[in-house]
């Protein structure tokens, strides 16, 4: 299988997985391990100095994985783009997973917020990988401005809902000349599979593995989907039974040459 | 009294007036150690300006500036 | 990062190398002999009007040719799907056939003998005027290499004054640079048609000696510099009978395909000009001609793979063709073209550029597209809409 291109890094794993809604860092780690991923995401908060926390990216070994920190919280582009700069004082990294979303019910991105952020960050040299709403156009506009991949939501946040967005994806993936990864709402591994079927180059996966039963067991599962998904794809998936509509022949008039 | 209250020592730290009355911890460094907190793995910024981990001991502190000290979590 | 960097693969010079689309290539030829039925089947039941390179190459193959009635069938139903039942209607301008190129094939080479023409502004308005009486609101811009005369600010003046008349105007003249094509589009022009004739280097240096387009590289760069001035309309289109059609086809597409993917804001369209007798044009030497039958093989081929492109057909084949052709995915005819400058106000002994074949009135044309149940369009487009 070919191997995913982010601004020139490979990458085998085609799972990217998010960090949050753990019951504990272990299950967390041992999530990200049985995933098989190469890229996690964390997210910034303030320090709760009244409370001894768990420092949860002693979890993660840097060496291994990519952290890809997100700017969840930011409700628009001057958060998103201090939240950005604060994760790259943090750790050197300057990938980041621009996340601009205002609406705390459905957390939904911003489309404004989120391109006025990226221009910004792109000039700053960051390496941007946008979340949006599955549209089009704004994914080509994201890109014409130096984005690094496209990510368009299956469906919100945690609602393990699946390819809501079916149609406006497949379009993306259609247009796209940059990775495209889908990103939030993929409930089950077959929604996962799905997407990858679809010809989407990742997915990023965090609820439906985090509060499963078995995390590290449903992590398996997923990368497994994953891998089964794009092997479809790459092998060019079976015909569709179509039948076309009968009608008049419109070549017979080359017969008579 | 009054005046002794305003020569009260204190830092906004994530949004919240803490109050320093055995004086200012001198650097970041030392505001970090007193609260419990690993240098590490935290990202800070006074007055809106991110202060790089290797210029934590070299950071002097002074009386009412706003500090947010961030880390990582858990998100997606 | 720098656009042009993260845009590196979208660089059609460099995908036609990488892939040797720009040659003979018996490794294509080759492969094209192994598709098999089901290679083709498993084509034609992808999502119509997608591409993809593995599809495109099962579809232009000889072993296509045995479900050519099933293409048409597809290619029929996704032109009315996304076109409706409707042909666009527009003529060519010709304003000059002075020229400083030695195209083997045209008739408008330097080296031919004959006397040239070319208008002045006065003289296309009467050309125009005419044009616009048949109902033409779409009208095309032609020229020879002639840079000396038909200047930007030649045709910057002729669309200002065109501008009223017609809704649309596009050119198709010598290649650009990005300036100069924005000037242009701020005059008024919305599309911009230029041929690679061939994408075969090799060949294209034989056909093109001497003058300016013997340039390949410049040539196939022009399209991107079309697009990013914020032309609306991107012309391509490959000479057929200069080499292998199937190849060519290949090549053609890839471009296409680069240029929708950087410039997702440009509409592109396909012509398919077949290479016709030309006045001391030798027309004995084309083994390389598609018949008919490869010609709608080529059109529904680029139809069954983007599903928006415009087909555009000329009045170089002939009636009866032409006629098959509007439900098998053309989407844009000309009609009444004359093809030598001057040719529409007076009976002019000018030169023309091709041989037409159709020769109906733009009002026979018209009459014909009804009959076949589709509405004829003169007018798609207002510039005066967003222009001043």
């Amino acid at each position: 299988m070919d191997k995913l291109i982010i601004v020139g890094r490979e990458f085998n794993s085609r799972l990217l997985i998010g960090t949050g809604k753990f019951a504990s860092c272990e299950l967390m780690a041992e999530s990200i391990d049985k995933s098989g991923t190469e890229i996690v995401t964390v997210a910034l908060r303030r320090v709760d100095i009244d409370n001894k926390n768990d420092d949860m990216l002693s979890a993660i070994d840097r060496s291994k994985y990519l952290l890809l920190p997100n700017t969840s919280g930011a409700r628009d582009a001057e958060e998103a783009v201090r939240l950005s700069k604060l994760a790259r004082a943090a750790t050197g990294i300057n990938w980041v997973k621009l996340e601009v979303t205002p609406d705390p019910y459905y957390l939904l991105p911003d489309p404004v917020e989120t391109l006025k952020a990226a221009e910004i960050l792109v000039k700053d040299d960051f390496v941007v990988l946008p979340y949006i709403n599955a549209d089009p156009v704004l994914a080509k506009k994201l890109e014409d401005i130096g984005a690094a991949t496209v990510m368009p939501l299956a469906s919100p946040i945690g609602s393990k809902q699946g390819l809501k967005m079916r149609a406006a994806l497949e379009i993306i993936v259609e247009q796209a000349a940059v990775p495209v990864v889908v990103d939030a709402g993929l409930g089950t591994p077959s929604h996962a599979a799905e997407a990858m079927e679809m010809g989407a180059d990742a997915v990023l996966v965090n609820t439906a593995i985090a509060t499963a039963d078995d995390p590290p067991g449903m992590a398996e599962a997923f990368k497994l989907a994953v891998q089964a998904g794009r092997m479809a794809y790459e092998s060019g998936m079976p015909a569709s039974d179509k039948k076309a509509s009968a009608s008049s022949p419109l070549t017979g008039f080359l017969r008579d040459e | 009294m009054f005046l002794a209250e305003l020569r009260m020592e204190t830092l906004r730290i994530n949004g919240v007036e803490k109050q320093f009355p055995d004086g200012l911890p001198q650097t970041l460094t030392e505001l970090l150690k007193e609260l419990n907190i690993n240098a590490a793995t935290v990202v800070a910024e006074i007055d809106g300006e991110i202060i790089a981990r290797h210029n934590f001991a070299q950071t002097q502190l002074s009386i009412g500036q706003h500090i947010e000290l961030i880390r990582f979590v858990g998100g997606g | 990062m720098s656009l042009e960097q993260k845009h590196s693969d979208s660089n059609i010079k460099a995908i036609l190398a990488e892939k040797n689309l720009n040659g003979d290539s018996p490794t294509w030829q080759g492969r094209l002999q192994k598709i098999s039925g089901e290679n083709v089947e498993k084509a034609l039941f992808e999502p119509a009007g997608s591409y993809r390179f593995k599809k495109l190459l099962a579809l232009i193959s000889p072993a296509a040719e045995n479900y050519i009635e099933q293409m048409a069938q597809i290619a029929h139903q996704l032109t009315i799907q996304r076109f409706g039942r409707t042909i666009r209607l527009y003529a060519p301008l010709y304003l000059s056939n002075y020229c400083t190129n030695s195209c083997r094939y045209c008739g408008f080479n330097k080296d031919n003998k004959f006397r040239r023409t070319r208008l002045t502004i006065a003289r296309a308005l009467q050309e125009a005027e005419v044009i616009a009486s048949e109902g033409f609101r779409d009208i095309l811009l032609v020229s020879s290499e002639d840079r000396e005369f038909i200047t930007v600010d030649y045709l910057v003046e002729l669309a200002v004054r065109l501008r009223d008349k017609f809704s649309s105007i596009s050119i198709e003249v010598y290649p650009m640079s990005t300036a100069e094509y924005a000037l242009l589009f701020n005059a008024g022009i919305d599309g911009v048609t230029l041929y690679q004739e061939t994408y075969n280097r090799q060949a294209y240096h034989y056909y093109h000696p001497a003058g300016p387009k013997s340039d390949y590289d410049d040539r196939l760069n022009a399209p991107d510099r079309i697009a990013a001035a914020g032309m609306r309309e991107v012309g391509l289109g490959a000479l057929l009978g200069l080499t292998n059609w199937r190849l060519e086809t290949l090549a053609l597409a890839e471009h296409a395909h680069c240029l929708i993917k950087r410039y997702w804001q440009s509409h592109i369209s396909f012509s398919f000009p077949r290479l016709r007798p030309a006045y001391e044009v030798d027309g004995s030497q084309l083994e390389h001609l598609p018949s008919d039958k490869n010609l709608v093989q080529m059109i529904m081929t680029l139809r069954l793979c983007f599903a928006d492109a415009g087909l555009v057909l000329s009045t170089r084949e002939r009636a009866q063709l032409r006629d098959h052709l509007i439900k098998l995915g053309i989407t844009k005819l000309s009609a009444g073209s004359k093809t030598n400058p001057g040719g529409y106000s007076v009976h002019s002994r000018a030169i023309e550029q091709f041989e037409i074949d159709d020769n109906r009135s733009p009002a026979q044309v018209a009459a014909m597209i009804k009959q076949a149940g589709y509405a004829p369009v003169w007018k798609d487009w207002d510039s005066a809409f967003v222009k001043d």
